[in-house]
């Protein structure tokens, strides 16, 4: 024969085997929410269910303060965390809730789109709003925690960049219930303070990890803020409702910092240059007009009356040669003609004539006698010869021909 | 968001654009000698401001206390 149990021992034997199993007493279960109660002693009780079932569970006030951030609405996707045990006066399982978390991803990034877009629709990702940030800051405003990463690379590259610019650091919640808050205050407190340029953000996390960035509230206030604010939230590939609108975002905090802070040593350098170029300019001017000065001395010089007096004197010296060459050349021509005639005339002198033995003749008169009819006998006649005259009469004249 | 009101003192980029006029005007080839030693001296002048807005003092980063007080980072 069996033996017979009564429902107290059977419910108590299962009870002690799910005590026993390990899975049991601690899971985590996800699923749709329906049946939602909240129950004035303050306990919740709701069913979870996917397209296969469900499963009943609970949640006691006390783990409902500690446990759940948010009104359960019919319809969400949850994840439950707690242990299955028997409820032995219904003789059914349950579980039995001390967490309950909106299922992340699928539940933030709905919430995320619904803001993106209002916020969109209000305008607030405009391209006209966006402030420019300030080439050459002072002052840099610094919203996020106080330690970890971000911090550090902020810090880090802006020093780097430039030691003289001041750092305020609000450090923020930057994770968690408090953090829009925190966030929010930072923002107003640097304001407050005046500084040129505000980062906001922090290293990278989980979409939970980053929603606070996600916040209206938080979108308002970088909004709202009067000085240009940087966005460095998470990765490059974190993209959150900050990022957008924000006057900048910044991929990263390393890169925030980069943004913001310029680097001193190129901004000397730049000046450097700038004044080698006004130098290099005054000097080239200043050569210039030297250079303008210097040939309009020439052409000065070239028109005055001094060059004008050399000149002519110049040219009265080289007239007077060329006069004196002349002049010399046709006297030594002269003298050569006259050399010519006086050798011509020696060849024609009478003298010559004479002291050869020839005699010239001539009349009382002294007109020289060429031929028999120019006397007649009786007629007195000179006679010419080398070294005097002779005095004769003509005694007869007879012809002779020489033919 | 909401911009910040106007500051009168020349910043430094105004500043650099401002030289760069002066450089340009230096260039003309038709401005007197002693124009050009005064578009020298303003841009020098110019320079010197930027310079000297540049407060040569390292800093030390500075936390900002709930009650608006800073005290030293680390």
């Amino acid at each position: 024969m069996r033996n017979v149990y009564t429902v107290e021992q059977i419910n108590s034997y299962i009870k002690n085997m799910f005590r026993q199993d390990f899975l049991l007493s601690s899971l985590t279960v996800k699923g749709e929410i329906s049946n939602c109660k909240y129950h004035s002693s303050g306990h919740i009780y709701f069913t979870l269910k996917d397209a296969s079932g469900a499963i009943s569970c609970v949640m006691f006030r006390g783990h409902a303060a500690t446990g759940l951030k948010f009104k359960m609405q019919e319809g969400q996707q949850v994840q439950v965390t707690g242990s299955v045990d028997i409820y032995e006066r219904d003789g059914k399982y349950q579980l039995y809730a001390t967490k309950i978390e909106l299922d992340g991803a699928g539940a933030l990034f709905e919430r995320f789109e619904k803001l993106k877009k209002e916020l969109a629709e209000r305008g607030m990702f405009a391209q006209e709003y966006k402030q420019e940030i300030p080439k050459h800051i002072k002052t840099l405003g610094v919203v996020t925690a106080p330690t970890g990463a971000a911090v550090r690379d902020i810090i880090n590259i802006s020093t780097r960049r430039n030691p003289y610019v001041q750092i305020y650091l609000y450090p923020a919640i930057v994770q968690g219930d408090q953090a829009k808050d925190s966030i929010v205050r930072g923002i107003s407190t640097l304001t407050d303070m005046n500084v040129d340029v505000i980062i906001v953000g922090r290293g990278g996390g989980s979409i939970e990890d980053l929603w606070a960035f996600n916040e209206e509230e938080v979108a308002e206030a970088i909004f709202n803020c009067p000085i240009p604010i940087i966005s460095a939230v998470g990765h490059e590939t974190d993209w959150t409702i900050a990022d957008f609108v924000a006057d900048l975002r910044a991929p990263t905090p390393s890169a925030a910092a980069e943004l913001a802070v310029y680097e001193i040593g190129l901004l000397l350098q730049d000046i450097d240059a700038y004044a080698d170029i006004l130098y290099r300019r005054m000097n080239e001017k200043i050569e210039r007009l030297r250079d303008k000065a210097a040939s309009d001395k020439r052409l000065l010089e070239h028109l005055s009356p001094a060059a004008k007096i050399r000149d002519q004197r110049m040219r009265a010296a080289q007239s007077a040669e060329r006069l004196e060459r002349l002049i010399t050349d046709i006297i030594r021509e002269k003298r050569h003609l006259l050399d010519v005639d006086i050798e011509r005339l020696k060849a024609l002198s009478p003298l010559d004539k004479l002291q050869s033995g020839f005699s010239y003749v001539s009349d009382e008169k002294g007109k020289n006698i060429r031929s028999i009819k120019a006397v007649s006998a009786g007629d007195k006649l000179e006679i010419n010869v080398s070294d005097g005259v002779i005095g004769a009469e003509v005694v007869e004249v007879k012809k002779r021909s020489y033919k | 968001m909401a911009k910040k009101s106007e500051e009168k003192e020349l910043t430094i980029e105004e500043a650099f654009s401002a030289v760069d006029e002066k450089i340009k005007e230096l260039e003309k080839s038709d401005v007197s000698l002693e124009d050009s030693f005064k578009l020298f001296k303003e841009g020098m002048d110019l320079l010197k401001h930027c310079n000297d807005s540049i407060d040569k003092v390292e800093k030390k980063v500075q936390k900002v206390m709930a009650d608006g007080q800073t005290e030293d980072f680390e």
